[in-house]
């Protein structure tokens, strides 16, 4: 009993060392791809739409105001 | 199919594709310590045969998984291209020999003597499929 619980332990260890393999795998690969994945371009891409949207509001907002006055 | 993937990988076929093959060979890596624990090949203190067996078959049904999620991401975003030949061998050669492995374990109980050799080949064949693509990537990368 005791040895079928210190095997049941070191099943659980060996899973949880598996688990961290998979987690530094991950960690080390995702670090290699850097800022070029097509999903962060994606948002790059947006940020800047936005940006751009906002400073033409803001422009036409400005020019309203003037032809009010 | 290539709707499905994209939106999947939300736009990064590639990149998830390199990260489950990397995440498969970094496990097989670990698989071999596993098996040679089991085998008595290595004797820590701290792990018995019994539960690095069992463990042992627990992550390559995970690496299995993993590598038939792979294959189809795979053939369903690039398909066939001709001058990805090696990588194509070596993935076809590895899925088929792997598929003999999991019969030989589940079923062909007979064939038993013939594992050690299936899983050095698993692993090889792994690491050949791993380095004519995910390899390649990351070195461009």
């Amino acid at each position: 009993m005791p040895e079928q619980r210190s095997h049941t332990r070191q099943l659980i260890g060996s899973l949880v060392v598996a688990v961290l393999i998979v987690a530094i795998a991950i960690a080390v690969v995702t670090a290699q791809f850097g800022p070029t994945s097509a999903a962060e371009q994606e948002a790059i891409e947006e940020r800047r739409e936005l940006r751009e949207e906002r400073l033409e509001e803001r422009r036409e907002l400005l020019e309203e105001r003037r032809e009010g006055r | 199919m290539e709707d499905v993937i994209e939106t999947l990988t939300r736009g990064n076929p590639t990149e998830v594709k390199v990260i489950l093959a990397s995440v498969a060979l970094s496990l097989a890596v670990y698989q071999l310590v596993l098996i040679a624990v089991g085998y008595g090949k290595l004797k820590p203190s701290f792990l018995a045969a019994r539960p690095a067996t069992r463990a042992h078959r627990a992550v390559g049904d995970t690496i299995a998984a993993l590598l038939v999620v792979t294959a189809v991401m795979c053939v369903g975003w690039f398909g066939f291209e001709d001058d990805a030949a090696l990588h194509i061998t070596a993935a076809i050669a590895l899925l088929t020999v792997l598929a003999i492995k999991v019969l030989v374990i589940r079923r062909w109980h007979a064939m038993g003597r013939f594992l050690p050799v299936l899983g050095i080949s698993v692993w090889l064949l792994l690491a050949l499929t791993w380095l004519t693509s995910a390899g390649d990537f990351l070195a461009g990368s």
